[in-house]
């Protein structure tokens, strides 16, 4: 026994000395890079370090990612691989040279191949994207946001895909990406036929408010809805349609009252301040805030439009409460790329049902909104030119702030969000993708800005 | 309702860290040159309240921030980033000489951050806060596996890094509280070593008095031999009592080579023959030496003076051969430790291997020299089993200087670690 293992630690000595050698002059065949994995497995010095710091933290924060005691000068690749909760596999890599003392520091290399190209820190991050393989048109939105999703950030030899990690992984860090700060009560809203999730900071209170909506997705989105609350906002996601605690269908005027009822709720909360209320919106969800601001005398503080319209086609919306759309009802739709639907036609300022405009002259209170200038699914460079020039004839310009985004979607979501160009809209009659638009490193880099912008915004006008 | 004052903003960031990791603390939106009480609260696993306090004053723009500004009242004075949390004590009314120790360290510990109107000392019950924050606080990070250990009659947990390895190992020991504590094998394994916490006898237990050389022996072999650890790769790291350990396991073991060697308060003080359980406590020939201040608590440090020269009396600390750090508190009231590493120092010089000692001194700082952030405890219970009976131990120590000692020295811990057991061997060119 004494003697095999002499034998072994003597191999090990030799595999280590070899190697390291040869490390960084040329690329190496496949076979190589395991046994130089393996050399760190089975050997006599220990693995290369990789950090993650912090290593809990919320979607919007930073996270320095640093790796150490390699060979110098050599080709590693990072990768970040998660499980969503539905199961589907979503990864992201980059391909870096260490330095010449041995690390590598994703704040100041560069990715010189993979999911993202140069220095960018949280790239292994925006990058995520559907594993090869996994189901088409995925988009990730985290349903419970009570708990963190689980990323593992792997350190491994060579310029190599994902697909090859258990071969040639060194280290690896599991990261959670959390939505939602300790402390931060969730709390079902089930009350006057209104159903949402309401969101409180921790403390007493009273807290500034949000109202948050989103598109005609429907159900209860409330991953933005808990950030928000998590900087300090007490924050009320509302559903409007397709939710099965839902008692009433709605038309327009029955929406409007909705909100108001939606409004009235928040407003009253103990711990809300009732004079410091703002909405925010995506998509559909700008035109009800549109529509509360300007119509239902609730007065809000300021106003967040993402990518939405200010006025819509009746016959055109009727067709998304149907359970099933016929071909009369598919008209509305363009067929923008093969079965990959976009609202772009319909959506148009020019297409409004008459009455439905929103009466922008009425508006109170500033307005900040966020425009994607690839949204392939909705005119929304087209409606916030509407949006402006109506506040412009009513004197009103000074409320209104536009940040236009290139190489942006539709869905302008928290940092990190992963991009989606299209993703599955409905499944019956037969599969259907919604097309979003966006690249995915503008589109990452808008998400980054905007959300920083929003928080100012809203502490502007909701603290000050 | 016309508008009311706008609410301030307390922030914590990050509200989510590893206990050594640092916050900020920032109040904003505060009217200018207002009077404020910062408090941090927690509730132990014990059901005890520990708080910290400090008195500040926002600026001109409504500000208040932790890391920048001075607190004029409180636990604490002047700068202090992190005496939130290092100047906790227990709440009045609180049981006495206690210590705060987390157990399971698979949960964080919570903290409750508040700011207050005005300056207000601790009897705050019934008065709201301005804002509040909810802190996390971590020993472990995600992906650190927690095995236990019960191997060749070894006792201990096992935590391992995430990832295929291999890692540098650490054979964690304790003090002569005995039982197991898990909370810094839990952190060095979120710093990527394999640490193995050592159960070498149960809390207050006089069990297994002639505890054998033999067992320390066979807890390394098992922590060397693990799949995922180096085999030569492997440090000592003991506090007191397990300083001893680890210098005598590192001088006289023909069996353990140990990678380095790290003596938190601990003496090479061993007289031959001594069980383990009764070294550098009163025994019926020294008691005599045994002091007492004046709350009532024991003085042990001169039980081991004056060092002897006799070579019986204390491990031959000439025979180690591996880099060796000794930290300890200049303000020790339990155990000489300044002194003791002076002959240490002596002895290894006299052998030519003073290069293998570092030594971190610090003054004003106890006995009990924890990972850093951790409160500071001056003065605990202690399951004395010679008496069988609860006495109050002086550790000794200045609160600020001790915690900064706990920071400095965790910092240096773990840079000695990573320099004897991480570093590639290879020899670097020096341009």
């Amino acid at each position: 026994m004494i003697g095999n293992r002499a034998r072994a630690e003597v191999y090990r000595h030799l595999i280590g000395k070899q190697l390291t050698s040869y490390v960084g002059l040329h690329r190496k065949p496949c076979w190589l890079h395991s046994a130089l994995a393996a050399r760190w497995r089975t050997g006599s010095t220990p693995a290369p370090v990789l950090t993650a710091t912090p290593i809990r933290a919320l979607v919007d924060e930073q996270i320095s990612i640093k790796a150490g005691f390699l060979p110098q000068h050599s080709p590693v690749t990072l990768c970040a691989q998660m499980r969503s909760e539905d199961g589907d596999l979503w990864e992201a890599f980059g391909h870096y040279y260490t330095s010449a003392d041995g690390t590598v520091n994703l704040a100041r290399d560069h990715s010189v191949g993979g999911s993202y190209l140069g220095c960018e820190p949280m790239g292994l991050f925006w990058g995520l994207q559907p594993a090869p393989g996994e189901r088409d048109g995925l988009r990730l939105r985290m349903k419970n946001v009570e708990i963190p999703l689980i990323v593992d950030i792997s350190l491994m030899e060579g310029h190599v895909s994902p697909r090859e990690r258990k071969s040639t992984e060194l280290a690896v860090v599991t990261t959670e990406r959390w939505f939602m700060a300790p402390g931060v009560q969730r709390i079902d809203v089930r009350q006057n036929e209104v159903v949402g999730t309401l969101f409180l900071p921790p403390g007493p209170g009273r807290f500034p408010a949000l109202v948050d909506l989103w598109g005609m997705g429907g159900g209860l989105v409330e991953y933005r809805s808990s950030m928000i609350a998590s900087r300090g906002f007490a924050s009320f996601s509302i559903a409007y349609m397709e939710h099965k605690d839902l008692t009433v269908k709605l038309n327009i005027s029955s929406a409007d009252a909705y909100m108001k009822k939606a409004f009235n709720i928040l407003r009253d909360h103990p711990q809300v301040c009732d004079d410091r209320i703002g909405i925010i919106g995506l998509s559909y969800g700008v035109y009800l805030a549109l529509r509360m601001a300007t119509l239902l005398d609730l007065n809000p503080s300021c106003l967040v439009c993402i990518n939405g319209p200010a006025g819509i086609n009746l016959e055109f919306t009727q067709t998304f409460h149907k359970p099933k759309t016929s071909e009369s009802d598919q008209r509305f739709w363009t067929q923008a790329e093969a079965r990959y639907l976009s609202f772009t036609e319909m959506s148009l300022p020019t297409n409004y049902s008459p009455g439905t405009q929103v009466k922008m002259e009425n508006l109170a209170c500033p307005l900040m909104y966020i425009l994607g200038e690839d949204d392939q699914n909705s005119p929304s460079t087209e409606n916030s030119n509407l949006i402006e020039d109506l506040l412009k004839k009513a004197g009103k310009s000074h409320l209104y702030t536009c940040l236009s985004y290139p190489g942006a979607g539709h869905l302008i979501e928290t940092p990190c969000t992963p991009h989606a160009r299209m993703s599955m809209w409905k499944v019956k009659p037969e599969k259907v993708f919604a097309l979003w638009g966006g690249d995915i490193a503008p589109h990452a880099a808008a998400q980054q800005d905007s959300w920083k912008k929003i928080l100012t915004f809203l502490d502007k006008h909701l603290r000050a | 309702m016309s508008q009311a004052a706008p609410p301030p903003i307390l922030s914590v960031v990050p509200t989510r860290a590893l206990v050594d990791e640092a916050f900020k603390v920032r109040v904003e939106n505060l009217p200018a040159g207002a009077p404020v009480t910062l408090r941090c609260l927690h509730q132990s696993e014990d059901k005890d309240f520990w708080e910290a306090y400090g008195h500040y004053i926002s600026d001109a723009a409504g500000s208040v921030s932790v890391a920048d500004d001075a607190s004029f009242g409180g636990t604490y004075r002047g700068i202090e980033a992190m005496a939130l949390l290092w100047s906790m004590r227990p709440v009045p009314g609180s049981r006495t000489g206690l210590r705060l120790r987390k157990r399971d360290v698979r949960s964080p510990m919570l903290f409750t951050i508040s700011v207050y109107d005005g300056h207000v000392g601790p009897d705050l019950a019934g008065r709201p806060p301005l804002a509040q924050v909810l802190v996390e606080r971590w020993y472990a990070a995600p992906g650190v596996r927690r095995v236990d250990v019960r191997e060749r009659g070894v006792r201990g947990t096992l935590f391992i890094p995430p990832g295929p390895g291999p890692f540098p190992g650490v054979l964690d020991m304790w003090g002569g509280g005995g039982g197991l504590l898990e909370y810094r094998s839990a952190l060095l394994a979120s710093h990527g070593y394999v640490s193995l916490a050592l159960e070498y006898f149960a809390a207050g237990e006089l069990a297994s008095a002639d505890l054998e050389f033999k067992y320390f022996e066979t807890a390394f072999e098992v922590l060397g031999q693990h799949p995922s650890v180096v085999p030569d790769k492997v440090g000592l790291l003991g506090l007191s009592l397990g300083g001893m350990v680890a210098l005598c396991v590192a001088a006289e073991s023909s069996v353990v080579k140990p990678g380095c060697c790290v003596c938190v308060s601990g003496s090479h003080f061993y007289p031959r023959g001594t069980a383990l359980s009764q070294i550098s406590r009163p025994t019926y020939g020294n008691v005599g030496k045994v002091r007492v201040d004046e709350d009532q608590n024991l003085i042990w440090r001169d039980i081991g003076l004056p060092v002897s020269g006799d070579l019986s009396q204390k491990a031959d600390v000439r025979r180690i051969n591996c880099p060796l750090l000794l930290v300890n508190g200049q303000d020790d009231q339990n155990h000489p430790t300044c002194e003791y590493a002076d002959d240490m120092e002596a002895m290894m010089s006299s052998v030519g291997k003073r290069h293998l000692l570092s030594r971190l001194d610090y003054p004003q700082a106890g006995h009990l020299i924890e990972p850093p952030y951790s409160p500071h405890f001056r003065a605990t219970n202690f399951m004395w089993d010679g008496r069988k009976a609860k006495v109050t131990l002086l550790w000794g120590g200045q609160t600020k200087a001790h915690s900064d000692a706990q920071e400095d020295s965790w910092k240096k811990i773990l840079a000695f670690l990573q320099q004897h057991l991480y570093s590639l061997p290879c020899p670097r060119a020096r341009m």
